[in-house]
């Protein structure tokens, strides 16, 4: 076994691969990201500034790979004999490969649900007897949030979360086309319909559809101390699905961070991996990856992995992006939708996209606002019943605002943003008297880089709300603008 | 002392304010959403010389002289990284020649030189047709935000008033004379007004009820810029009309900006189109084939607030006692705007300016006197 795997994995797929040449065990399927984790290597791209980066915080993932710049390790799977080396975020590949590409795939379908997390799957069960259905998944597995835990939950029978997913996914009929590890976009008005534009892999696909549901769910919230972003340091998620999908383990001994140390405890406990809860963070050090983290009392805990369990938000880029309003609740900026959940005509959204509630929540939402389109597209089925039940069970989570004690950080070693913008320089600005949201972002790159702002832009606006006084919901936001996701040019530009 | 109103915070508006502002005037300046907010920073950040006529060469050399000094005095960066446009064709080069020998006349340092010369200055470019290349190192580029709110700030310090959220809904016009604009947030007395709405200055025009046509229309434009690269990749903004009107340059920041003239209009709708999309990544990556590895960060839309020759209309609107006009730049205003400011203050502090701004006389339109077309690119 690799210094930081859980479980043995399958020895007919073993590969070697090389980093910074030193031969390395990894197996077929995993990405580069998790292959190096699992031998202990978290350090592998340095930032613009000259920074240590990992793959599990917040940034890109940039790495040489057989001596071609700038891919990406968390999307790039490992292959038999693969060289990959650190490289800076800026270094970029000049000579340009023969094109093997292919013109885009199209698809004509009647309801296209982005996101296959458990409120797209509700979604895509509820139509897929009636309706054709594309459904969009960024990840190359399904399930979200929930195919990351093993927890039992309750309303599912208590079956473990991972298991619920697995058990409805083998529900999906031929009626539905499932495009994993497929990025989406843009959407765009295409007369009746709409057009969305996604990339698998290299390839690009377009889909027609006549209705849209953004299943897109929330993204972690980020949390501002020293070094918030060197190696070693987890979001949530990212350690969720490092357990729970390839059998790695972040680090041996964890420090857990955050208001809900609930949403990644028992998963620890589960496999058996050391932690320590630390209120309060004030930096994490190290000389590759994290050593120790350092709390404001002063306290000092030798540990060799961060996870961030902070609560999550909304992911607001999807709904700006088809131009849906947004406004402040519950701690959390939310899409302004009709009672079909529709944000603008033809566009759903389902889940935690929606509001931040159970998991039962947003299964059940999805299939009821699949019901709402079936009756739209003229199949007619009942609503009623569905809709008592979700209305019952829906309870939705307030999101306390960050606590961010400006006075006890080194804001120059606080990161905001993962492309190099600390903490201080939006602090200057906007104590500078520069209380516009959109204009910190133009003078700081706040919210400007790979991310479009999905991980500081809340920050961001809470910084401005503290310093200014003024209230979160006055806060201007900036619009996602397409890409939604950074893609390169060949991938859009090949006919 | 008259009291100045200036309609619009762009970089026009705010240039004209803190010209006025330095020379001791009384000016107060409205803007309905924020400093900078319309075309400014949507623009890709090119700086030239390079015109086909006397007057946008002579105007843009006096620009560029404004931009060195404030860009130093402010501390705002404006880099003089060139301008370089690719030559495809013997018929370009003839054209550029007749251009390049207007501009030497200025005292604009351009001059034709080879590929291969071209490819020393932006080592990215693919040569393989181009058969020459107008290129003048004094162009260059600045960053319109930091440079929009350097003006405003330094428009401020000299004693201008500037009101963002703030959106002018009539003028008031009494005998011919002006007394005031009403705004969403009261009524201000006003002697004097300037129109630098640039896409929106029609509406402006209807509120004041001049008698003339200026036909100003916004047209869509887009551009995308790319994930940072190592600065100093391409300096010079690069120019190729054989490809749509493509141009391309890195920003300060390091990511790389461009577009090509794909435009959609007369309209305000600036929701980013597909179309423009995938033709944009086809194209840009025949003139610099490394960019086809890069990513795409965002894509974006701003105006072009566009005239029949492509020429501002900057000039007093006579029947009217005071009201000056500088709006319609047709996509090379933000080059202009330190020209424009001290062609405005001049004009209204002495009624004449040593920058020949008849040519951007507003009552040509109506004389059916069109000038030579600008060039309207970047």
């Amino acid at each position: 076994m690799r210094p930081l795997d859980i479980y043995e994995k399958d020895p007919s797929k073993q590969v070697t691969i090389y980093f910074e040449g030193t031969p390395l065990i990894a197996y077929e399927g995993e990405k580069i990201s998790v292959a190096l984790l699992a031998n202990g290597i978290r350090w592998i791209s340095i930032s613009s500034e000259g920074r240590k980066r990992g793959a599990f915080a917040f940034g890109p993932a940039l790495v040489k790979i057989n001596g071609i710049k700038n891919k990406d390790a968390r999307k790039t799977k490992v292959k038999d004999g693969m060289r990959i080396e650190r490289q800076t975020y800026l270094e970029y590949q000049e000579s340009v490969e023969v094109d093997k590409s292919k013109p885009p795939e199209k698809y004509v379908i009647d309801v296209a649900i982005v996101g296959g997390g458990i409120a797209g799957i509700g979604a895509t069960l509820e139509l897929q007897d009636y309706l054709t259905v594309a459904l969009i998944e960024e990840k190359g597995y399904l399930g979200g949030d929930m195919r990351r835990k093993s927890v039992p939950v309750k309303k599912f029978d208590n079956k473990e979360a991972k298991e619920v997913v697995k058990d409805l996914v083998t529900k999906l009929n031929k009626n539905v086309k499932v495009f994993k590890g497929t990025t989406l976009l843009g959407i765009y008005r295409d007369g009746n319909l709409f057009l969305l534009s996604a990339a698998k892999g290299e390839r690009l696909v377009e889909i027609y559809a006549k209705k849209v549901i953004l299943a897109t769910g929330a993204v972690d919230n980020f949390m501002l101390f020293e070094n918030n972003e060197m190696p070693g340091v987890f979001r949530r998620d990212f350690a969720l699905e490092l357990i729970n999908v390839w059998g790695v383990k972040p680090g041996n001994k964890v420090a857990v961070v955050g208001r809900k140390p609930e949403d990644i405890v028992p998963e620890l406990e589960r496999v058996g991996i050391e932690y320590i809860i630390v209120k309060n963070p004030k930096r994490v050090e190290g000389e590759e990856s994290v050593e120790r983290i350092i709390d404001i009392e002063g306290n000092v805990y030798e540990v060799d992995a961060v996870i961030m369990s902070d609560g999550r938000r909304p992911d607001m880029n999807p709904i700006t992006l088809v131009g849906g309003k947004i406004i402040f609740k519950n701690g959390a900026y939310v899409p302004v939708k009709n009672d079909k959940n529709e944000i603008i005509e033809g566009v759903y959204v389902a889940g935690s996209v929606a509001s931040l509630k159970s998991h039962y929540a947003n299964y059940l939402e999805g299939r009821l606002v699949a019901r709402y389109i079936l009756n739209e597209l003229g199949v007619g089925v009942s609503i009623q019943e569905l809709k008592e039940e979700f209305e019952k069970i829906n309870k939705e989570i307030e999101e306390p605002l960050p606590q961010i004690d400006l006075s006890k950080l080194n804001l120059e070693e606080t990161y905001i943003c993962g492309c190099d913008v600390t903490l201080k320089s939006v602090v200057d600005v906007v104590n500078g008297g520069i209380t516009n949201l959109q204009i910190v972002k133009r003078l700081t790159h706040l919210a400007m880089g790979f991310c479009q702002g999905r991980y500081c832009l809340f920050n961001g606006a809470v910084i401005v709300s503290k310093l200014s006084g003024i209230d979160m919901d006055k806060i201007d936001l900036p619009t996602a603008r397409p890409p939604l996701k950074p893609v390169t040019m060949k991938v859009i530009g090949n006919e | 002392m008259s009291d100045i109103v200036v309609i619009g915070g762009g970089i026009v508006g705010v240039s004209i304010a803190h010209e006025l502002a330095k020379r001791g005037e009384n000016v107060t300046l409205f803007e309905k959403r924020y400093i900078g907010s319309g075309s400014t920073f949507r623009c890709a950040t090119g700086i030239r010389q390079q015109f086909g006529d006397e007057a946008n060469i002579q105007v843009m050399k006096r620009s560029v002289e404004l931009w060195k000094k404030y860009s130093e005095e402010y501390e705002f960066p404006f880099d003089q990284t060139g301008y370089l446009f690719l030559l495809y064709s013997e018929e370009e080069v003839e054209d550029f020649k007749k251009n390049i020998a207007l501009q030497n006349k200025f005292g604009v340092p351009t001059r034709l030189i080879t590929p291969e010369e071209a490819k020393e200055i932006a080592p990215l470019i693919n040569i393989d047709e181009v058969i020459a290349a107008s290129w003048n190192p004094t162009d260059g580029k600045a960053d319109p935000f930091f440079a929009v709110t350097a003006f405003a700030r330094k428009a401020k310090e000299y004693g201008a008033k500037i009101y963002e959220y703030t959106e002018v809904k009539d003028i008031l016009v009494e005998k011919g004379e002006i007394k005031g604009v009403k705004t969403n947030r009261g009524f201000f007395k006003a002697d004097i007004v300037v129109n630098a709405a640039n896409a929106w200055a029609p509406l402006i025009n209807i509120m004041a009820g001049i008698p003339i046509d200026i036909p100003i229309r916004p047209y869509k434009h887009q551009s995308i810029i790319t994930q940072p690269i190592e600065r100093g990749s391409i300096k010079p903004m690069v120019i190729s009309f054989r490809h749509h009107d493509a141009y391309i340059t890195q920003t300060h920041h390091g990511g790389v900006i461009g577009g090509i003239g794909l435009e959609y209009g007369p309209t305000y709708d600036l929701t980013p189109t597909y179309e423009y999309l995938k033709e944009v990544t086809k194209t840009l990556p025949q003139i610099v084939p490394a960019l086809k590895n890069l990513r795409i960060l965002r894509m974006w839309a701003g105006y072009y607030a566009k005239t029949p020759d492509s020429n501002p209309a900057i000039g007093r609107i006579e029947e009217i006692d005071q009201l000056y006009i500088a709006a319609g730049f047709s996509g090379h205003g933000f080059m202009m705007s330190p020209a424009v400011g001290e062609m405005i203050a001049e004009l209204i502090i002495k009624g004449r300016t040593h920058l020949p701004i008849w040519w951007y006389d507003p009552y040509r339109f109506e004389r059916g006197e069109l000038r030579e077309k600008a060039i309207q690119m970047g």
